[in-house]
């Protein structure tokens, strides 16, 4: 990481530990905006992190995910650096989602977004919205805001570079490593404290191996994520997101399951702080295609360079 | 830990890639099994033209006949053999412990005498750790060197040892002198015995595949002259350690089973179905995080930082997954007979050989012992 990476991630670091906390969180899901938050956000110009004129790039706006990711910030970030990228920035949320007739659906705060995107997956065209109306309110099972806004039949069209999906799907991945981290260092601590048979829970060679899983997915999570962000202006960025997101999702799943088992049942209550973390890294992995429809992706690019040239495709750049 | 180094493969490497892939195409006559497990071909034919090469020893000291390379051309190198199932087996202990081990450790008349050879592909080294009595608990060992006029005199007896009836020498860890009240770490030492000169006497050991690869050995009286303990008596334990973290990073520990994914490929042609596709993917973005987990620890290497947890943590995802991508493709796998020929093949060797994969090198369980002691949880 460069420099001015470094300064975004620790800046971001303080913010959302400082600005995000359980209460924040529960009050997220029953639809309210963290207008603060999101007002720090704004002065610190973290919303135009990776747009053309901000000096920053993706992987600046990949790294601030990830740290985004870490604190559960229950804001459209993704969604709002994306848009501000493609078709200029602006001081309000953008929510981004995908085309289904006329309308977009799957719009994260597209309630209260000045600005909703929507993206048709294998196309390189987006739509605007910049009056929005929304048509139905919906979540994922993270209760993250979903909605349905209505497409107008002279939105704005933008062609961008390339398609935006994968870069979409790298989003989730990164915010998704960010909230892993976070699950398993909460695990550790947890297994670090509580006490059972006279023993931390830590002493336990079980818990031990499963803490040591975790950490395998999760590292192995991270390094799928920033080889697909360092790939991203290649001609195999596509392939290497495919990687990330496929990945990821597995170690989610594995993690996440485990780290509940270590935490017994206080972990299963509402009242923690675990399942912020757990239900996000479960409900990012259906956003922007699954790990077996980048499987497929991926296995369809390969069956048809041929099993004589899988290697290398393998170590290809 | 939970982050390696965001490393990319060096130009220079890169551009090494292609060399080998070059002398592998001029070779074919010595990849007439494809099986990419390292430890099935043993063949000094080939290992000597890699010698020839340089590409034993790479990033050794051009004084002990290396080439002074870095750890990314070395892993290029190694992952591009195994990924041809070409046959390594002879030199490659000796290229990625035993040489390391005496550059560190051994003595200046040591280095001179055995790194060269190694270098030519012409001298190949066995691990004599485990015992009928020691596995996971290597402090146990009871294998004993006594110093005597002329020497050290081994008596004891060494298993599982790899390739022991074919190497030259084999690195023993023995105890030549007591443990001190409850450490057991103190008085253990390394060894080189010469396999065909000293009077081991070695017995090969079937394998369930049907391979006779791993050995055991017994020491009777053995006499071994003065100067072939590595480096200090009693310095064996903190040896052994270090050498185990070589032992464990490298893509031969998710390599094992990359043929069985090459004939899935084929088997199921540019067409597949929903779900071949997804095995295919699946597989694929598992061995591609991990080929970028392993040249993160290359590069650790190549800065001479302590590797041994980041070791573990590849050696413990690669090793599960060289035992679920078997599988997967055999659930995957359509039901045409003669469409599965090729397939059937590379699965059923290398499913035979999978009980190996997490236990080889340490076993899974100590591996994910070694993590948890990464993360301060012992
Ligand atoms: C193909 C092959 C090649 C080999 N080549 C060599 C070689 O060249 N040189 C050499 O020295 N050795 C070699 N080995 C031996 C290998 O290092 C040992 O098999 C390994 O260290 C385990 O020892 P063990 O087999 O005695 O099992 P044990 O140590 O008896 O273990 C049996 C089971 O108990 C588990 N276990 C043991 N201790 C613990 C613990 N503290 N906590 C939790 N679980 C535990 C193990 O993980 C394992 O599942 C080879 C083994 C194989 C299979």
């Amino acid at each position: 990481m460069n420099e001015q990476t470094n300064i975004i991630v620790d800046t971001a670091t303080r913010m959302f530990a400082d600005g995000v906390d359980k209460a924040l969180l529960d009050a997220a899901e029953t639809g309210v905006f963290p207008v603060a938050l999101w007002q720090s956000v704004l002065a610190t110009g973290f919303h135009s992190v990776g747009s053309p004129d901000s000096g920053t790039g993706l992987g600046e706006l990949y790294a601030f995910l990830d740290v985004a990711g870490a604190s559960a910030v229950p804001l459209p970030l993704a969604d709002t650096l994306f848009a501000n990228a493609w078709a200029g920035t602006i001081d309000g949320v953008s929510g981004i989602g995908e085309v289904a007739g006329e309308t977009i659906v799957d719009v994260p705060w597209g309630r209260v977004a000045e600005r909703v995107i929507g993206v048709v997956p294998g196309s390189a065209e987006i739509v605007v919205v910049d009056a929005v109306t929304v048509l139905a309110e919906g979540a994922n099972m993270a209760g993250e805001p979903r909605d349905t806004v209505a497409l107008p039949a002279d939105a704005r069209r933008i062609s961008l570079a390339r398609d935006p999906l994968p870069l979409l799907a790298l989003a989730r991945a990164a915010q998704s490593i960010g909230a892993l981290r976070t699950v398993l260092q909460s695990a550790l601590g947890y297994a670090g404290e509580r006490e059972q048979f006279g023993r931390t829970l830590s002493n336990f060679q079980a818990i031990q191996h499963s803490l040591a899983v975790q950490a395998a997915e999760v590292a192995a999570a991270r390094r799928a994520v920033w080889a697909a962000v360092d790939s991203l202006e290649t001609d195999r960025a596509e392939h290497e997101v495919a990687v990330a997101k496929a990945r990821v999702g597995e170690a989610a799943s594995l993690v996440c399951e485990a780290a509940h088992q270590v935490f017994g049942a206080i972990g299963y209550t509402h009242e923690h702080r675990l399942h912020h973390f757990t239900r996000r890294a479960w409900a990012w992995r259906e956003e922007y295609g699954n790990e077996t429809f980048w499987q497929q992706q991926l296995g369809l690019h390969i069956a048809r360079t041929g099993a004589d040239n899988v290697w290398s495709f393998v170590t290809g750049r | 830990m939970l982050e390696l180094d965001r490393v990319t493969l060096p130009e220079a490497s890169e551009a090494l890639r292609a060399q080998v892939r070059a002398f592998l195409a001029e070779h074919p006559e010595h990849l007439a099994e494809p099986n990419s497990d390292f430890t099935t071909g043993h063949d000094p034919a080939f290992s000597r033209k890699l010698g020839e090469r340089g590409w034993i020893g790479m990033t050794w000291p051009a004084a002990y006949g290396g080439g002074e390379r870095s750890f990314f051309d070395r892993y290029v190198v190694t992952e591009e053999l195994l990924a041809a199932g070409a046959p390594v087996s002879a030199h490659w202990i000796a290229d990625r412990q035993s040489g390391p081990l005496l550059l560190r450790f051994g003595t200046e008349a040591q280095k001179q005498a055995y790194l060269p050879p190694i270098t030519r592909g012409e001298a190949y080294f066995s691990i004599g750790m485990s015992e009928p009595n020691t596995g996971s608990d290597l402090a146990s060992v009871r294998t004993s060197a006594k110093q005597v006029d002329g020497g050290w005199v081994i008596n004891g007896a060494k298993i599982w040892t790899t390739d022991a009836h074919r190497n030259h020498f084999l690195i023993a860890l023995v105890r030549t002198a007591p443990p001190e009240g409850k450490n057991r770490h103190v008085g253990l030492s390394q060894i080189i015995v010469d396999l065909r000169n000293d009077g081991a006497k070695v017995r090969p050991i079937r394998n369930m595949a049907g391979g006779e690869d791993f050995n055991e050995i017994v020491f009777e009286d053995v006499l071994v002259p003065e100067d072939r303990v590595v480096g200090e008596p009693g310095n064996g334990w903190k040896q052994v350690t270090s050498e185990l973290s070589f032992e464990r990073s490298g893509p031969e520990r998710f390599l094992s089973a990359f043929r069985v994914l090459v004939e899935f490929v084929r088997m199921v042609g540019a067409d597949p179905a929903p779900h071949e596709a997804a095995v295919i993917g699946r597989i694929a973005a598992h061995l591609m995080t991990l080929r970028r987990m392993s040249a993160s620890v290359a590069g650790m290497l190549n800065d001479g930082k302590q590797v041994d947890v980041e070791a573990a943590l590849v050696k413990e995802l690669g090793n599960n997954f060289e035992k679920w991508l078997p599988e997967l493709t055999r659930l995957a796998a359509p039901a045409d007979r003669d469409a599965r020929r090729a397939w059937r093949t590379a699965y059923e060797q290398t499913q035979l050989l999978s009980p190996s994969f997490t236990l080889r090198g340490g076993t899974r369980e100590i591996l994910r012992g070694v993590i948890a002691r990464g993360l301060g949880l012992r």
